[in-house]
């Protein structure tokens, strides 16, 4: 979970430096991503969506690499922020995408890498469920 | 991922496990490798401060949007039949259009001052029109010393020239200003600024509530009409004028 959420964190942080303006140029290959991050799907409750992003993938990747120590392995607090935070993320992104396709009528590549590990996160973060249940460790984090 | 290799003892220092140790190697190789990416991406923008992309437009509503968004005319300003044109600079068959269509109802319409021909912008985004923003821009920066039509014409007659660059095209533009004669300088502080990022934007989100899905989009009367059937432009404009002259 911690590679997939450094992943997260580099994509997210690359579409908010664009949305801070410190990049002006995306490589976007044959995506739209500037129209995207034009939409006002681009903002979140006043909140830039790639910064969410950062914070978002960020709280995963320290919960997981705190949750691979010894002694944490089981602890059910780790494992309740990483299935409620991937859940979030899996939630929030597929969203985002259906926002793309319906709304915006334009894709962004990098949004659509961000859904991808969304989903992934939230794959490798079921196992966590038996963390919770009181069973041993045995997610990917 | 990192699970597999198990911890014995403590975690910290040289009792950490062999995998575990190599899990934070890995992390950290994805990491530095990452963050140089973004780092390079950075360093190697040579477009400063010039807005190349749609910005983020408030209070999108009918009105403010109708304010905002500015077409360019030619033609008779009060004339009631209007020819309207939604395009990118970077959209080859736009190209085609400008080549072969245009220079018709220039010629037949606009000359004679019959008609008003008016300009949008429609930037397409992504590759390969990642460009058509900050030619929009260029045109306006133009526009700013009464250049437009001979800026656009340009633009539309080199666009293999710029639309393709590896790099953000600034020094370009700015190169064919020189040769139109327009004070380069002013031009080029223009295009290195956020100046009309708004307008252009504006016409793009315009274009979307009209209903423009691709380029050239070409509104006679308020119906669009194939951008390569000259015959039918021609038999649409005459229509209106028609009307017009009986009313």
């Amino acid at each position: 979970m911690a590679l997939a959420a450094l992943a997260g964190v580099l994509i997210s942080g690359y579409m908010l430096l664009y949305k801070l303006g410190i990049i002006t140029v995306l490589a976007c290959g044959t995506g739209s991503c500037e129209i995207v991050q034009a939409s006002p799907w681009a903002v979140f409750l006043g909140i830039p969506v790639p910064l969410l992003g950062v914070a978002g993938y960020g709280l995963i990747l320290v919960t997981a690499l705190i949750g691979i120590q010894p002694g944490r392995t089981a602890d059910r607090r780790i494992a309740l922020i990483l299935l409620a935070a991937a859940a979030f993320a899996f939630g929030f992104s597929g969203w985002l995408s259906w926002l793309e396709a319906v709304r915006i009528h334009a894709w962004c590549r990098w949004c659509l890498g961000s859904a991808a590990t969304a989903t992934v996160l939230f794959l490798l973060a079921l196992p966590e469920i038996a963390v919770l249940r009181g069973g041993r460790m045995v997610s990917q984090r | 991922m990192a699970k597999k290799g198990k911890a014995k003892g403590t975690a910290r220092g040289r009792t950490q496990t062999p995998n575990l140790r190599l899990f934070y190697g890995l992390l950290a190789l994805v990491g530095v490798v990452g963050i140089g990416w973004i780092g390079f991406s950075v360093a190697n923008q040579s477009s400063a401060n010039a807005a190349i992309a749609p910005i983020q437009l408030t209070g999108i509503n009918t009105d403010s949007l109708l304010k905002q968004a500015r077409g360019v005319n030619s033609g008779k300003p009060e004339a009631s039949a209007q020819v309207i044109v939604f395009s990118d600079f970077t959209c080859p068959v736009c190209m085609n259009y400008v080549a072969m269509i245009e220079p018709q109802i220039r010629t037949e319409f606009v000359k004679t001052n019959r008609i008003r021909y008016t300009h949008y912008d429609f930037p397409l985004g992504g590759e390969p029109h990642r460009y058509g923003f900050i030619a929009a821009r260029a045109a306006r920066c133009a526009e700013d010393q009464n250049a437009f039509w001979e800026y656009h014409d340009v633009l539309f007659g080199r666009q293999n020239e710029w639309a393709y660059a590896r790099e953000v095209p600034l020094d370009i533009f700015t190169d064919y200003a020189g040769r139109l004669n327009m004070d380069k300088d002013a031009f080029d502080a223009c295009l290195r600024s956020d100046r009309f990022a708004d307008v252009v934007t504006a016409n793009r989100v315009l274009g979307e509530r009209l209903g423009v899905g691709a380029t050239p989009t070409i509104f006679i009367g308020g119906r669009s009409y194939n951008w390569s059937d000259y015959d039918a432009i021609k038999a649409a404009i005459e229509a209106e004028l028609g009307d017009t002259t009986s009313q």
